[in-house]
């Protein structure tokens, strides 16, 4: 039997019977809409909970660490990682790339903010340094994420003198040399009146997306701030002076006056604080510390790619002294899976149900269509042909059924996101959408609304197919 | 042609057996025109849906041109009834939601040697109906036409593939004489363009038009010269035709 052919006899059987199957047809739609709609939202919120919250392809290791309590106190602490390890990290199966971060050691404060905020804010700073090439694609905005104090760099050069930032165009600042320590002024009226200025590139920050959405979601309505928009705060500058904190207790005999440039946002720079090219860090803590400083880690973020490789990654991890950092991924992915595996089953158990109706339904108008069936057999139709074409039905059925079944998860979904972007108010990482409608999860909903139809269908067709067509057409 | 050897079939109705034809012989040639006659419920019916391969479920053999019809496959028997046989029934089973000229290319679509596109089948409709003389009728829809029409459709939709066999089973049931005089004179005409026709009837007059005549009765097949009077009074040996005669 040609398949055009079957096409025009099922297409015209389901047109005659349309009433009945539009009945039939509704429990599928349904299944299925719940089915494509839930297992969306699961794989939405898995993206933003793993992909921005905890980024589950990106393992931070650490060095372990035994941590004693004693009264408010925890005793122990982590040593740093050297660039042994990282090396080591790095070769192991299946990681494809390592970043080391090095945390700032000695305090800072961040100064600035009046352009966007109306007022300057002071803030102590929680900072560390990463390599430049690890988050270049994230950062793709006008300005660079590049240490422009290394030697190295092409645009170094040896500083010029100024009085003032006029003095130094639109890219640099008048500031104090590089590694400049002044005294700290102890009183008013104190310390060197004079400082050396030199013409001074601007360190350039990162900050992790959590910030903003700490800040939108939550800061910002306790002290009445305006909302951000990432886009809208690059470029800003703010003072930074390392060595100083509000701390009386930590204060550093000196410090250094820097200034740094928001340049962008990536979810490899620390969760809260500021992330500056590593090589930033490392002058800081030497200048602040010993040279070996230069090569202690506090951290290495390990880039799996594949999911399946992260526990035999875990294992070489421990095996270096080295462990996981606990970022509550592993909670997560178990409870979004837990949530996608409940709805899948509550779907499934709809579609099922509505795959018996569908099985009531073909039976009825198998025995309806007897008489039409013992025709065809006489004019040559095989069992195989009379199943083909009950299957086929069903099989069209499950998927215009699939379709709208589809089709009405898109809309809930739209909906859904419309009422949350409207009526929902603003919470940190609150998304644009809560779905994610991959192509398979649109096939797989097709092929089991097809798949259900055609389980329906089956015994109804198998029993068409077993009629005798002389029984039939002579009335026994 | 056709060749039933031996042939017994029974109904069983609950713990009821009734044996409708027993030990049944019967040889058909190619070309011949054959009726089978017998009161309602005989077994005519019966024997004619074995010839045309819609029932297995008997006794003994049945060859179509050397082949066993019981013996063949789902498939192959499917294809036998789309090539080899048209059936033409008392009720004429007409798919009522199709036009004329798509009953007709019924058998196209499961047809399976040198398969047809919707094309080809609408135009070898289209010749098969203008062969019954209802060309007109091509797009009416079977509740639209008179039950002579519908029968002819029906004939038509049986020639589709050029069978060598037709096997009617009461085709003049549903109709009055007149257009049952018309139905036969179209059997006939078609029996001289060589197809083989058997019919069964109830009518002695319509068998008394055919070339052969059998008369089914208490499960036996017996060659008759005379159908009315053979109904009527069972058979004798005077009703026997001379070649089968013993």
């Amino acid at each position: 039997m040609r398949s055009s052919r079957l096409f025009r006899v099922v297409a015209a059987n389901l047109n005659r019977s349309r009433n009945h199957f539009l009945l039939a047809s509704v429990g599928i739609v349904v299944g299925i809409a719940t089915f494509s709609f839930f297992i969306a939202l699961g794989l939405g919120v898995r993206d933003v909970v793993l992909g921005k919250i905890f980024p589950l392809d990106q393992l931070e290791i650490v060095p372990k660490s035994l941590d004693l309590a004693v009264g408010p106190l925890a005793l122990g602490g982590a040593s740093a990682i050297d660039q042994a390890k990282v090396d080591e990290l790095a070769a192991i199966d299946g990681v494809e790339v390592v970043y080391p971060k090095m945390r700032l050691t000695v305090p800072s404060l961040g100064i600035g903010g009046k352009e966007v905020l109306g007022t300057d804010l002071r803030s102590e700073m929680v900072a560390d340094g990463i390599e430049p090439a690890l988050v270049a694609e994230d950062i793709t905005g006008k300005y660079a994420f590049e240490d422009f104090d290394d030697p190295a760099h092409p645009d170094y050069a040896e500083p010029e003198a100024c009085t003032e930032d006029a003095d130094c165009g639109d890219d640099r600042y008048c500031g104090r040399p590089i590694g400049y320590q002044e005294a700290r002024l102890r009183k008013k009226g104190e310390g060197p009146k004079e400082h050396p200025q030199v013409c001074r590139h601007y360190i350039p920050i990162i900050a992790s997306d959590h910030v903003v959405e700490l800040y939108n979601g939550a800061l910002r309505r306790a002290h009445g701030f305006p909302k951000l928009n990432p886009e809208f705060v690059l470029g800003i500058t703010f003072e930074l002076k390392v060595g100083a904190s509000m701390v009386s207790a930590s204060r550093k005999d000196e410090i250094i006056r820097e200034r740094g440039r928001l340049v962008g946002f990536s979810s490899k720079a620390i969760t809260l604080g500021i992330t500056m090219p590593i090589g930033y860090a490392k002058r800081f803590n030497v200048a602040f510390g010993k040279p070996e400083d230069a090569q202690r880690f506090h951290s290495v973020i390990v880039v799996v790619p594949e999911k399946d490789d992260v526990a035999a990654v875990a294992k070489a991890v421990d095996e270096l002294n080295l462990e996981v950092a606990d970022t509550g991924a592993e909670q997560a992915a178990l409870l979004i899976a837990i949530f996608i595996a409940v709805f899948s089953l509550v779907s499934a158990v709809i579609v099922s149900i509505a795959a018996v109706n569908i099985m009531h339904v073909f039976f009825m108008l198998v025995y309806e269509r007897q008489h039409e069936i013992g025709i065809m057999r006489a004019v040559g139709a095989s069992r195989g042909d009379i199943t083909t074409i009950i299957l086929g039905e069903a099989a069209v059925l499950g998927a215009v059924a699939g379709v709208v079944g589809v089709l009405l998860a898109f809309a809930a979904a739209a909906g859904f996101d419309a009422v949350s972007a409207n009526y929902i108010p603003d919470f940190p990482y609150k998304p644009s959408t809560y779905f994610t409608f991959p192509w398979w999860l649109v096939a797989s909903a097709m092929g089991f609304s097809v798949s259900f139809c055609i389980f329906g269908a089956f015994l109804p067709a198998r029993r068409a197919a077993k009629m005798e067509p002389a029984m039939v057409l002579s009335g026994h | 042609m056709i060749r039933v050897r031996g042939m017994r079939k029974s109904y069983a109705t609950g713990k009821v057996t009734t044996e409708v034809l027993r030990d049944v012989d019967l040889d058909i040639d190619e070309g011949e025109f054959v009726s089978i006659i017998g009161p309602s419920g005989s077994g005519k019916s019966t024997l004619l849906h074995a010839i045309g391969g819609l029932d297995t479920n008997y006794g003994g053999t049945i060859e179509v041109e050397g082949a066993d019809l019981a013996k063949m496959s789902d498939v192959q028997r499917s294809g036998y009834r789309n090539e080899t046989v048209g059936f033409v029934f008392q009720s004429f089973y007409l798919l009522p939601h199709l036009t004329c000229l798509e009953n007709i290319a019924l058998p196209s679509v499961f047809k399976r040697t040198g398969s047809m596109d919707e094309a080809a089948a609408h135009k070898r409709a289209a010749e098969v109906l203008a062969q019954v003389d209802l060309a007109e009728k091509a797009d009416a829809l079977p509740t639209m036409l008179s039950g002579g029409q519908r029968q002819r459709i029906a004939i038509a939709r049986a020639l589709f593939n050029r069978p060598k066999v037709m096997l009617c089973d009461e085709p003049t049931g549903n109709l009055d004489s007149k257009m049952g005089a018309a139905i036969i004179d179209l059997f006939r005409t078609l029996n001289d363009d060589g197809i083989t026709v058997v019919i069964v009837t109830h009518d002695p007059q319509i068998a008394a038009s055919t070339k052969r005549k059998f008369l089914v009765n208490e499960g036996g097949l017996t060659e008759v010269e005379d159908p009315a009077a053979a109904m009527f009074r069972g058979v004798s040996e005077d009703d026997t035709a001379p070649e089968a005669q013993p």
